[in-house]
Protein backbone atom coordinates (compact mmCIF):
# COMPACT_ATOMS: atom_id res chain seq x y z
CA UNK A 1 0.00 0.00 0.00
CA UNK A 2 1.87 3.60 -1.10
CA UNK A 3 1.75 5.95 1.77
CA UNK A 4 -0.87 9.38 1.40
CA UNK A 5 1.59 12.01 -0.86
CA UNK A 6 0.35 14.68 1.03
CA UNK A 7 1.20 12.81 4.67
CA UNK A 8 4.68 12.09 3.46
CA UNK A 9 5.18 15.88 1.95
CA UNK A 10 4.18 16.66 5.44
CA UNK A 11 7.26 15.23 7.01
CA UNK A 12 9.12 18.25 5.38
CA UNK A 13 10.31 20.28 8.71
CA UNK A 14 9.71 17.70 10.99
CA UNK A 15 12.51 18.34 13.75
CA UNK A 16 14.30 15.26 15.73
CA UNK A 17 14.51 16.27 19.33
CA UNK A 18 18.04 16.66 19.54
CA UNK A 19 20.87 15.43 21.45
CA UNK A 20 23.99 14.51 22.25
CA UNK A 21 26.71 11.90 21.46
CA UNK A 22 30.17 11.07 22.82
CA UNK A 23 32.32 8.93 20.81
CA UNK A 24 33.94 5.99 22.59
CA UNK A 25 36.79 4.95 22.03
CA UNK A 26 36.08 1.02 21.82
CA UNK A 27 33.42 2.13 19.33
CA UNK A 28 36.25 4.34 17.60
CA UNK A 29 38.46 1.55 17.34
CA UNK A 30 36.20 -1.37 15.86
CA UNK A 31 34.69 0.92 13.24
CA UNK A 32 38.44 2.06 11.97
CA UNK A 33 38.75 -1.85 11.82
CA UNK A 34 35.73 -2.78 9.93
CA UNK A 35 36.85 -0.56 7.36
CA UNK A 36 39.90 -1.65 7.45
CA UNK A 37 42.27 0.81 8.90
CA UNK A 38 44.36 1.67 12.04
CA UNK A 39 42.86 4.11 14.44
CA UNK A 40 43.78 7.53 13.86
CA UNK A 41 46.15 9.23 15.91
CA UNK A 42 45.19 11.99 18.54
CA UNK A 43 42.14 9.88 19.65
CA UNK A 44 40.83 11.57 15.99
CA UNK A 45 38.10 9.65 15.19
CA UNK A 46 37.30 7.76 11.74
CA UNK A 47 34.92 9.84 9.61
CA UNK A 48 32.77 7.18 8.90
CA UNK A 49 31.13 8.05 12.20
CA UNK A 50 29.67 10.94 10.85
CA UNK A 51 25.96 8.51 9.87
CA UNK A 52 25.42 6.97 12.67
CA UNK A 53 26.26 9.71 14.98
CA UNK A 54 24.02 11.90 13.16
CA UNK A 55 21.15 9.94 13.24
CA UNK A 56 21.30 8.51 16.98
CA UNK A 57 23.03 11.44 18.60
CA UNK A 58 19.86 13.78 17.15
CA UNK A 59 17.32 11.75 18.96
CA UNK A 60 16.23 9.47 15.90
CA UNK A 61 17.15 5.91 14.66
CA UNK A 62 17.00 4.16 11.11
CA UNK A 63 14.27 2.21 12.56
CA UNK A 64 12.80 5.82 12.94
CA UNK A 65 13.55 6.76 10.36
CA UNK A 66 11.91 3.95 8.14
CA UNK A 67 8.63 4.01 10.13
CA UNK A 68 8.36 7.73 9.52
CA UNK A 69 8.35 7.22 5.87
CA UNK A 70 5.76 3.96 6.31
CA UNK A 71 8.22 1.79 4.76
CA UNK A 72 6.45 -1.59 4.41
CA UNK A 73 8.34 -4.60 6.26
CA UNK A 74 10.41 -5.80 3.36
CA UNK A 75 10.01 -2.97 1.55
CA UNK A 76 13.13 -1.88 -0.48
CA UNK A 77 15.15 1.08 0.73
CA UNK A 78 18.38 2.36 -1.55
CA UNK A 79 20.33 5.40 -0.46
CA UNK A 80 20.93 8.16 -2.76
CA UNK A 81 23.92 10.10 -1.33
CA UNK A 82 25.50 11.51 1.92
CA UNK A 83 26.66 15.20 1.68
CA UNK A 84 29.18 15.44 4.93
CA UNK A 85 31.03 18.98 5.12
CA UNK A 86 33.62 18.57 8.05
CA UNK A 87 34.69 21.61 10.08
CA UNK A 88 36.72 20.26 12.31
CA UNK A 89 37.95 16.44 12.84
CA UNK A 90 35.89 14.39 14.90
CA UNK A 91 37.56 13.26 18.20
CA UNK A 92 36.91 10.41 20.40
CA UNK A 93 35.91 11.33 24.04
CA UNK A 94 34.23 14.62 22.59
CA UNK A 95 30.11 15.29 23.57
CA UNK A 96 28.89 16.55 20.35
CA UNK A 97 25.06 18.22 20.19
CA UNK A 98 23.62 17.65 17.56
CA UNK A 99 20.26 18.86 15.63
CA UNK A 100 18.18 18.51 12.40
CA UNK A 101 15.43 17.33 10.75
CA UNK A 102 13.91 16.10 7.50
CA UNK A 103 14.26 18.99 4.77
CA UNK A 104 12.73 17.90 1.41
CA UNK A 105 10.45 15.19 0.06
CA UNK A 106 9.94 13.89 -3.51
CA UNK A 107 7.38 11.14 -4.62
CA UNK A 108 8.58 10.08 -8.35
CA UNK A 109 5.84 8.12 -10.18
CA UNK A 110 5.74 6.92 -13.69
CA UNK A 111 3.91 4.27 -15.96
CA UNK A 112 5.25 0.90 -15.28
CA UNK A 113 7.65 1.78 -12.43
CA UNK A 114 7.57 2.04 -8.60
CA UNK A 115 6.44 4.60 -7.20
CA UNK A 116 9.79 6.05 -5.43
CA UNK A 117 9.92 8.40 -2.29
CA UNK A 118 12.78 10.33 -1.44
CA UNK A 119 13.83 12.13 2.04
CA UNK A 120 16.36 14.64 2.92
CA UNK A 121 17.57 14.13 6.44
CA UNK A 122 19.95 17.34 7.31
CA UNK A 123 21.71 17.51 10.55
CA UNK A 124 24.37 19.76 12.68
CA UNK A 125 27.22 18.27 14.75
CA UNK A 126 28.39 21.60 17.10
CA UNK A 127 31.28 21.18 19.29
CA UNK A 128 30.86 22.09 23.36
CA UNK A 129 31.37 25.60 22.48
CA UNK A 130 29.04 26.05 19.98
CA UNK A 131 30.98 25.80 16.93
CA UNK A 132 30.12 23.95 14.06
CA UNK A 133 31.78 20.43 13.58
CA UNK A 134 30.12 19.04 10.66
CA UNK A 135 26.69 19.19 8.57
CA UNK A 136 25.11 15.87 7.56
CA UNK A 137 22.76 15.84 4.75
CA UNK A 138 21.39 12.03 3.54
CA UNK A 139 18.84 11.09 0.97
CA UNK A 140 16.97 7.83 1.05
CA UNK A 141 14.72 6.60 -1.50
CA UNK A 142 11.68 4.28 0.25
CA UNK A 143 10.54 2.08 -2.73
CA UNK A 144 7.01 1.42 -2.33
CA UNK A 145 6.76 -2.21 -3.91
CA UNK A 146 5.82 -5.43 -1.93
CA UNK A 147 9.15 -6.80 -1.50
CA UNK A 148 12.76 -6.59 -1.85
CA UNK A 149 16.16 -5.39 0.28
CA UNK A 150 17.56 -2.78 2.65
CA UNK A 151 20.95 -1.45 2.48
CA UNK A 152 21.37 1.03 4.79
CA UNK B 1 54.34 15.02 -2.71
CA UNK B 2 53.60 17.33 -5.21
CA UNK B 3 50.07 17.46 -6.17
CA UNK B 4 48.67 18.89 -9.50
CA UNK B 5 45.45 18.38 -11.60
CA UNK B 6 45.14 14.78 -13.24
CA UNK B 7 46.96 13.67 -9.73
CA UNK B 8 46.17 10.01 -9.57
CA UNK B 9 45.51 9.25 -5.44
CA UNK B 10 47.19 5.94 -4.31
CA UNK B 11 44.62 3.30 -4.42
CA UNK B 12 42.81 1.58 -1.05
CA UNK B 13 42.21 -1.87 -1.45
CA UNK B 14 39.48 -4.06 0.87
CA UNK B 15 40.34 -7.67 -0.46
CA UNK B 16 37.55 -9.44 1.24
CA UNK B 17 34.17 -7.69 2.71
CA UNK B 18 33.31 -10.14 5.36
CA UNK B 19 30.23 -10.70 7.57
CA UNK B 20 31.97 -10.46 10.83
CA UNK B 21 32.71 -6.33 10.00
CA UNK B 22 29.43 -6.17 9.16
CA UNK B 23 27.95 -7.71 12.30
CA UNK B 24 30.21 -5.15 14.14
CA UNK B 25 28.97 -2.22 12.11
CA UNK B 26 25.61 -3.44 12.87
CA UNK B 27 25.58 -3.27 16.28
CA UNK B 28 27.68 0.05 16.69
CA UNK B 29 25.08 1.56 14.02
CA UNK B 30 21.89 0.03 15.81
CA UNK B 31 21.12 -0.91 12.88
CA UNK B 32 18.36 -4.11 12.92
CA UNK B 33 17.50 -4.67 9.75
CA UNK B 34 19.28 -7.98 8.33
CA UNK B 35 20.72 -7.53 5.20
CA UNK B 36 24.20 -6.64 6.91
CA UNK B 37 23.72 -10.15 8.73
CA UNK B 38 20.94 -12.73 8.31
CA UNK B 39 21.44 -14.82 5.11
CA UNK B 40 17.94 -16.52 5.11
CA UNK B 41 16.69 -12.78 5.05
CA UNK B 42 18.83 -11.55 2.07
CA UNK B 43 17.25 -14.74 0.48
CA UNK B 44 13.91 -13.81 0.93
CA UNK B 45 14.71 -10.10 -0.62
CA UNK B 46 16.35 -11.54 -3.68
CA UNK B 47 19.60 -11.29 -2.78
CA UNK B 48 20.22 -14.85 -3.24
CA UNK B 49 21.61 -15.03 0.66
CA UNK B 50 24.47 -12.56 0.28
CA UNK B 51 25.12 -9.97 2.92
CA UNK B 52 24.85 -6.40 1.90
CA UNK B 53 28.09 -4.10 3.36
CA UNK B 54 26.91 -0.91 5.07
CA UNK B 55 27.00 1.96 2.55
CA UNK B 56 28.97 4.03 5.43
CA UNK B 57 31.68 1.25 5.51
CA UNK B 58 32.05 1.65 1.58
CA UNK B 59 32.09 4.97 2.15
CA UNK B 60 34.71 4.33 4.54
CA UNK B 61 37.29 2.21 2.21
CA UNK B 62 37.31 6.25 0.13
CA UNK B 63 37.88 8.01 3.53
CA UNK B 64 40.88 5.95 4.13
CA UNK B 65 42.67 6.17 0.82
CA UNK B 66 41.85 10.07 1.16
CA UNK B 67 43.35 9.84 4.63
CA UNK B 68 46.61 7.44 3.78
CA UNK B 69 47.42 10.31 0.97
CA UNK B 70 47.01 13.85 2.56
CA UNK B 71 46.27 13.36 6.23
CA UNK B 72 43.84 12.26 8.94
CA UNK B 73 42.13 15.25 9.34
CA UNK B 74 42.18 16.19 5.59
CA UNK B 75 38.26 16.04 4.11
CA UNK B 76 36.06 19.00 4.09
CA UNK B 77 33.37 17.80 2.48
CA UNK B 78 32.68 14.56 0.70
CA UNK B 79 29.50 13.73 -1.12
CA UNK B 80 28.70 9.96 -2.07
CA UNK B 81 26.52 7.90 -4.52
CA UNK B 82 25.48 4.20 -4.12
CA UNK B 83 24.48 2.87 -7.68
CA UNK B 84 25.30 -0.77 -6.75
CA UNK B 85 25.76 -2.52 -3.50
CA UNK B 86 28.71 -4.45 -2.01
CA UNK B 87 28.37 -7.44 -1.17
CA UNK B 88 30.14 -10.47 1.89
CA UNK B 89 33.10 -11.89 -0.61
CA UNK B 90 33.54 -8.90 -2.85
CA UNK B 91 37.38 -7.49 -3.42
CA UNK B 92 36.94 -3.90 -3.85
CA UNK B 93 39.51 -1.26 -4.68
CA UNK B 94 38.92 2.94 -3.85
CA UNK B 95 40.59 4.93 -6.22
CA UNK B 96 40.52 8.68 -7.11
CA UNK B 97 41.70 11.33 -8.98
CA UNK B 98 42.37 15.18 -8.47
CA UNK B 99 39.98 17.44 -10.56
CA UNK B 100 40.76 20.88 -9.62
CA UNK B 101 43.15 22.94 -7.44
CA UNK B 102 41.93 25.84 -5.55
CA UNK B 103 42.71 28.15 -2.15
CA UNK B 104 40.19 28.73 1.02
CA UNK B 105 41.38 30.11 4.04
CA UNK B 106 44.82 29.62 3.80
CA UNK B 107 44.69 26.07 2.29
CA UNK B 108 45.18 24.34 -0.76
CA UNK B 109 41.78 22.10 -1.73
CA UNK B 110 41.81 19.42 -4.04
CA UNK B 111 38.91 18.19 -5.49
CA UNK B 112 38.92 14.91 -6.31
CA UNK B 113 36.94 12.22 -8.53
CA UNK B 114 36.62 9.27 -6.51
CA UNK B 115 35.40 5.38 -7.01
CA UNK B 116 34.79 2.04 -5.66
CA UNK B 117 35.21 -0.42 -7.93
CA UNK B 118 34.30 -4.03 -7.45
CA UNK B 119 36.96 -7.02 -8.81
CA UNK B 120 35.34 -7.74 -11.82
CA UNK B 121 35.03 -3.95 -12.72
CA UNK B 122 31.83 -2.97 -11.64
CA UNK B 123 31.78 0.97 -9.99
CA UNK B 124 29.71 0.66 -6.97
CA UNK B 125 30.40 3.84 -5.29
CA UNK B 126 30.96 7.19 -6.93
CA UNK B 127 32.20 10.07 -4.87
CA UNK B 128 33.85 13.87 -5.26
CA UNK B 129 35.66 14.86 -2.12
CA UNK B 130 37.27 18.07 -1.45
CA UNK B 131 40.58 17.50 0.72
CA UNK B 132 43.05 19.66 2.36
CA UNK B 133 46.57 19.41 1.11
CA UNK B 134 49.37 19.47 3.20
CA UNK B 135 51.75 22.28 2.77
CA UNK B 136 54.53 20.39 1.18
CA UNK B 137 51.75 19.18 -2.09
CA UNK B 138 51.16 22.34 -3.33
Amino acid sequence: MIPNEDSMRALVGHRFPGGQYRIEHWENFLLSEATGAEPLPEQLAHPAHLFHVAINGVGTSISELFSLAESADGAPVSIDYYDWQISQPLREEQTYTLSGGITDFVRTSSDGAPTLDSFVYEVDLDDAGGARVATVAFRWHFWRVPAGGRDT
Amino acid sequence: MKVEVGHDIPPFRMEKVTPERMKTVAAIFRDPFPVHWDREATRAMGFKGRLLNQSPINLGYLINMLIAWAGPSCIRRIRTEFPRPVFDGDEVCAGGRVVALSQDQGETIAECELWLDRQDGVRNVTARAWVALPPDAS
